[in-house]
């Protein structure tokens, strides 16, 4: 469904990304794990294009994307969920939803995602007149997977939607994120919460240094020593 | 300046390029005035001093220290009011009056300066215009103390002491007098530890209070000076035309004009400002000359449309873009040689002494008390809590390690101890000091604790070795000890070969290290680096641990925080764990990485070991 | 006395609605774009002399020359952001500024060079219409003027709570990087800020044209309460723009009364700078 092929990215003068290929099959999860500063969030805003490549080509079905501007990338299908939210804080939660499903496709089934959202989410429903920014750190992350699924991803993307969450609201998170794959959405995860990531996920790429450097089943990952040595050093 | 140049320099040094070129061009200037024996050129000569005066002085603050101040009309207007008055009133000469003028504007620019320079950029431009609109304001209905709108008339009575002359070659003097002045002032604020702190407080206020810069106090300074000549400027203009009023001495067009020959010129150089004046001015009097009577305006309409296409498309001026061209003309001149054989003299044997290694086992000093402690450290931002009663010590020449995951606070922590923050609660002691809360942050630089940032800080527009200087400039006053200290300290993180490169030129590894050095060269007792191996090559981070462990072989304490977890395993002898604000753990490097908390902060909880 | 205080708040209310709208644009495009415009003032210039040409050259009521003003200057506002500010969006704080103050001194000569600095008004049937009640004075084009300053902010925040696009332009100013995740096109959504702005502004110039006069540095008089009123209501506040427009013309109105008209501007300082000190984010801003 998407490949990257090659990939190199800065950030300024600095290569954040050398060389990266993937590849994600329709309908699976993939993870993307790695340590901080391992260009984990940077493949993502790259695939997305807020960030430019320097060289290398991405595929989404079919259809070169990297030279796209992000909002057409995301009327493709392909929406990330950035990280720390990035929610609108000043508008409602409604709005927030609203603002999800922008883009013309998005706009017309709306109504009708809506009531999918608030399936998933129910506590969403009760709030949905509450500023964004008073929501507290869980609703948030609830909030902001909601606006996104509100795009009708056919790729949604996320970037560590556990960050700052309590563990019980990190297996709920995760769970959700099944749920969703389980509707048909393909998703790219991209976690530190290593353990969690891999056992949901189908495929999973650890990035070191701007580099792919292990790839394959995520329970395979998961039992690999090597992973544990990237995190801890040891 | 270029008499300095000589008394310096040996008599044959007069016949290098670099000393004689400037020294033809005083020349040409100190001939120009009785050149053209025709009133109109004169007053041209005159306008182009006047103005290269002026946009020199407002590079002062606008250029070097980077305030841009869409207000100095105000400060021009408040000089040529005062000693015109006085003169008019109470006879005063103006010579005297200039300088009474100078103070008052002085004291204003300091009134109006010192609250508004927290203000960011743009805000302080706003308020400057609006200050200076309420002055024009002021000088147009005080009518009782300067006549409104009628202005002031100063009757024709030809005398040195009156300031007023017959002909126009005595102010074409005095006008280049003070432009020779204000180049003089220019150049020695530049080569001095002021200058170097103007300037990097410009290219980044924060970085430049880490190493020790009192940038409020800069600004304010620089601001001071840049007064002073405007409003000495002021009283020339009320000398030369014998007539203000407040639509001329009070006009956002002048206050605009400034930065505009500055700009064009050469922003924040010492001879842009005069370059901009030499080739602006003649245009905008050929404009007024072909134009003006017919056509009022069309002169600013060029003007305004410059200003617009150079700010867009030509942002470094015109001296930026002689820059490349200066040295190779040079080259050119006759003696270019020379000065291969003279340069050759001096020696750049600089040795650096990393493989002195000192005493450094940490396990010998358990008995004294610790370098620096840290109790129940608090930070809330809004109700999150970033650090939540964090304490832990630091023994003299250790290296602690502080590790977590991301947002866990560890940057907060640098900043509560290194006055970007307050904590709400806790108490810090360096060396038996309690150090709580101290700012701004160049007060922590002064106590001996320096830092380095996670997004490295370089000032973009200064070379290596100038970044390095204003590091060196809080332990040293003269520019010359700064350049040795400099040196050696480029020598000891391996970037001697780069000392003369634009610190935006640098690669990220290269920046790194020269962020080292800065921090290192305000000779810090504990030293606190933010991630300075992050997004590094392997070779890269090798190098940087060596440069590490080096500084810890002299004796200084490292605080460092690292993700990159071979870095910091090999480098600490001990290692302290945040998550959600909070202390984990704390202990050796092999004990962590067994810690079953902290394999659950960073893998995730039921992680298989 | 308590007739003089009410007809000096009516005054002010007057005032403030004229000066809400002039500083309303000016927060939009610093609010979405991050730029103050130093040209804001000779838009309004420029629309007054739009209006007052259109009265003079074809008999244009001011007030229906809106229906001209205010579409011309949105479509002048997209080509400024296109040619001028676009190229300077990421740049460094001194370029901005300088951009927009070139822009405003080429502006102010522009009109200077063809129109001369004449004082110029249009004087319609209307102009000096009083309504009489209770020993109370209400200049009719004031009234007129107010009334529609406040349904075009009143149709511009109605635009902005309920459109998409309005919606698009608040969720860009409040968290850029979502905004554009979220499928909004960024450059597009500037420009109409942009747009926007400069014909608030315009059409502020246009009604102002039956009460005040046109002349090459009008524009200058009226920023500098614009930037008070912006700093008043938060810089990013669009209803702090409206409140502090008519705080600032109450203002304006007493201090006329109590000090001296000529100290207005003096008041208007000590407020600017007030608030500069005491409470940064404004009246209605969000830190």
């Amino acid at each position: 469904m998407l490949s990257l092929e090659n990939i190199s990215a800065y950030y300024g003068d600095v290569q954040a990304l050398r060389d990266i290929s993937l590849r994600i099959k329709e309908g699976k999860i993939v993870t993307i794990i790695g340590s901080n500063g391992a260009g984990k969030s940077t493949t993502l805003n790259t695939i997305s294009g807020v960030l430019r490549c320097a060289s290398g080509k991405i595929e989404f079905l079919g259809g070169r994307i990297e030279n796209l501007p992000p909002h057409q990338i995301v009327e493709l299908g392909v929406v990330q969920i950035p990280e720390a939210r990035l929610l609108f804080p000043y508008m409602t939660v409604l709005e927030n939803l609203e603002l999800g499903a922008y883009t013309p496709k998005a706009r017309k089934g709306k109504e009708q995602n809506q009531e999918i959202v608030f399936g998933l989410f129910p506590v969403l429903e009760e709030r949905k007149t509450q500023l964004a920014g008073t929501l507290s750190g869980g609703e948030q992350q609830m909030l902001a997977i909601a606006r996104g699924l509100m795009a009708r991803p056919k790729l949604l993307m996320l970037d560590e939607p556990s960050l700052g969450l309590a563990p019980l609201l990190v297996k709920q998170v995760f769970g959700t994120v099944k749920e969703i794959n389980a509707q048909g959405i393909t998703v790219l995860l991209v976690e530190q919460n290593v353990f969690h990531s891999l056992s949901i996920a189908d495929e999973a790429y650890v990035l070191e240094n701007g580099r792919v450097v292990l790839g394959g089943g995520g329970k395979e990952i998961l039992e690999n020593p090597r992973v544990k040595e990237a995190y801890l050093g040891i | 300046m270029k008499m300095s140049f000589i008394s310096r320099k040996t008599a044959h040094g007069l016949f290098l390029p670099k000393i004689y070129f400037p020294l033809v061009l005083l020349l040409f200037l100190l001939v120009l005035p009785i050149l053209p024996r025709n009133p109109f050129y004169e007053d041209l000569i005159i306008m182009i001093f006047f103005w290269g005066t002026l946009a020199a002085s407002w590079n002062l603050v606008g250029g070097f220290a980077g305030q841009i101040s869409l207000g100095h009309t105000a400060f021009f207007g408040i000089g040529a009011y005062t000693s015109t008055l006085l003169w008019l009133k109470f006879g005063l000469s103006p010579w005297l009056g200039m300088f009474a003028g100078a103070g008052l504007a002085v004291l204003v620019a300091v009134a109006i300066g010192y609250p508004c320079f927290r203000l960011k950029s743009h805000f302080f431009a706003l308020a400057t215009i609006a200050f200076a609109e309420v002055v024009r304001l002021v000088a147009s209905y005080w009518r009782g103390l300067t006549q409104g709108g009628v202005g002031l008339l100063i009757s024709f009575k030809p005398g040195i002491e009156n300031f007023i002359f017959r002909g126009k070659i005595p102010y074409a003097y005095i006008a280049l007098g003070l432009m020779l002045l204000i180049i003089l002032v220019s150049y020695s604020i530049r080569n001095s530890r002021f200058g170097f702190y103007l300037i990097s407080l410009r290219e980044d206020q924060d970085a430049a209070e880490s190493l020790g810069v009192k940038t409020s106090r800069c600004k304010l300074i620089a601001l001071m000076i840049s007064v002073l000549f405007t409003a000495i400027g002021g009283t020339f203009y009320a000398q030369y035309l014998l007539f203000i009023d407040p639509d001329s001495v009070f006009s956002l067009s002048f206050s605009i004009e400034l930065p505009l020959l500055a700009i064009i010129g050469g922003l924040g150089t010492v001879i842009g400002p005069i370059v901009g004046a030499f080739i602006l001015t003649p245009l905008d009097v050929l404009l007024r000359g072909w134009l003006g009577g017919i056509s009022a305006g069309l002169n600013f309409i060029v003007y305004g449309t410059v200003l617009v296409v150079a700010v867009i498309y030509f942002p470094r001026g015109i001296v930026g873009w002689l820059s490349t061209w200066y040295e190779p003309f040079l080259r050119r001149l006759p003696g270019a040689n020379l000065a291969v054989a003279l340069e050759g003299t001096v020696s750049p044997a600089f040795s650096s002494d990393t493989s002195e290694p000192k005493d450094s086992d940490p396990g010998d000093e358990e008995t004294k008390s610790p370098l620096f402690k840290a109790q129940s450290l608090t930070k809330h931002f809004g109700g999150l809590a970033a650090v939540k009663d964090v304490s832990f010590q630091i023994k003299k020449g250790e290296i602690l390690g502080l590790i977590g995951p991301n947002g866990a606070g560890k940057t907060t922590i640098f900043n509560l101890i290194t006055g970007f923050l307050s904590p709400d609660s806790g108490r810090i002691e360096f060396k038996g000091e309690e150090i709580t809360g101290l700012k701004p942050p160049h007060k922590v630089c002064m106590k001996y604790i320096g830092r380095t940032f996670q997004l490295v800080k370089p000032f973009n527009n200064m070379t290596a070795l100038e970044n390095v200087m204003v590091g060196a400039f809080s332990r040293v006053k003269k520019a010359k000890e700064a350049r040795e200290e400099a040196t050696k300290m480029l020598d000891f993180i391996g970037l001697l070969g780069h000392r003369d490169s634009l610190a935006s030129s640098l690669t990220l590894a290269d920046r790194k290290r020269l962020e080292l050095g800065k921090a290192l060269s305000t000779r810090p007792e504990l030293l606190l680096l933010d991630e300075v191996v992050a997004g590094l090559n392997p070779r890269e981070i090798e190098e940087i641990i060596r440069i590490i462990k080096a500084i810890s072989n002299q004796g200084i304490t490292l605080f460092i925080i690292e993700h990159v977890m071979k870095a910091i395993m090999t480098l600490s002898h001990r290692i302290i764990v945040l998550h959600h604000g909070e202390k984990i753990a704390e202990s050796s490097p092999t004990e962590i990485s067994r810690d079953r908390r902290v394999i659950d902060a960073y893998l995730g909880e039921e992680y298989l070991a | 006395m308590l007739a003089t205080v009410i007809q000096l708040i009516i005054n002010g209310l007057l005032l403030g609605g004229i000066y809400a709208l002039i500083s309303i644009g000016l927060t939009l495009i610093f609010g979405v774009l991050e730029i103050i415009n130093f040209a804001h003032g000779e838009f309004l210039m420029l629309g007054m002399y739009a209006s007052y040409w259109l009265f003079q050259l074809f008999g244009v009521d001011p007030y229906l020359s809106l229906l001209m003003v205010i579409p011309t200057f949105f479509l002048v506002g997209l080509a400024v952001q296109r040619i001028i500010i676009q190229p300077i969006i990421n740049a460094p704080p001194l370029n901005q500024i300088f951009a927009t103050v070139g822009l405003s001194l080429v502006l102010q000569n522009v009109a200077l060079f063809f129109w001369k600095a004449d004082y110029r008004t249009v004087r319609t049937a209307y102009s000096t219409l009083c309504l009489k009640t209770g020993g109370l004075m209400i200049s009719l084009p004031r009234l007129v003027a107010f009334v529609l300053a406040i349904a075009m902010i009143s149709a511009l925040l109605m635009f902005l709570k309920r459109t998409y696009t309005g919606k698009a332009i608040r969720a860009l100013a409040q968290e850029k990087r979502a905004a554009m995740l979220m499928g909004i096109n960024v450059y597009r959504m500037y420009q109409i800020a942009f747009g926007i702005g400069i014909a608030c502004v315009g059409a502020a110039g246009a009604i102002l044209i039956p009460i005040y006069y046109a002349f090459p540095t009008v524009g200058a008089l009226f920023v500098l309460i614009a930037f008070v009123v912006v700093i008043l209501g938060g810089y990013n506040s669009l209803v702090g723009a409206l409140i502090g427009g008519l705080i600032i013309g109450l203002v304006e109105a007493f201090s006329g009364f109590f000090l001296s008209p000529h100290l207005k501007e003096a008041v208007y300082f000590v407020i600017f700078i007030l608030i500069l000190l005491f409470r940064p984010t404004g009246l209605f801003g969000r830190g």
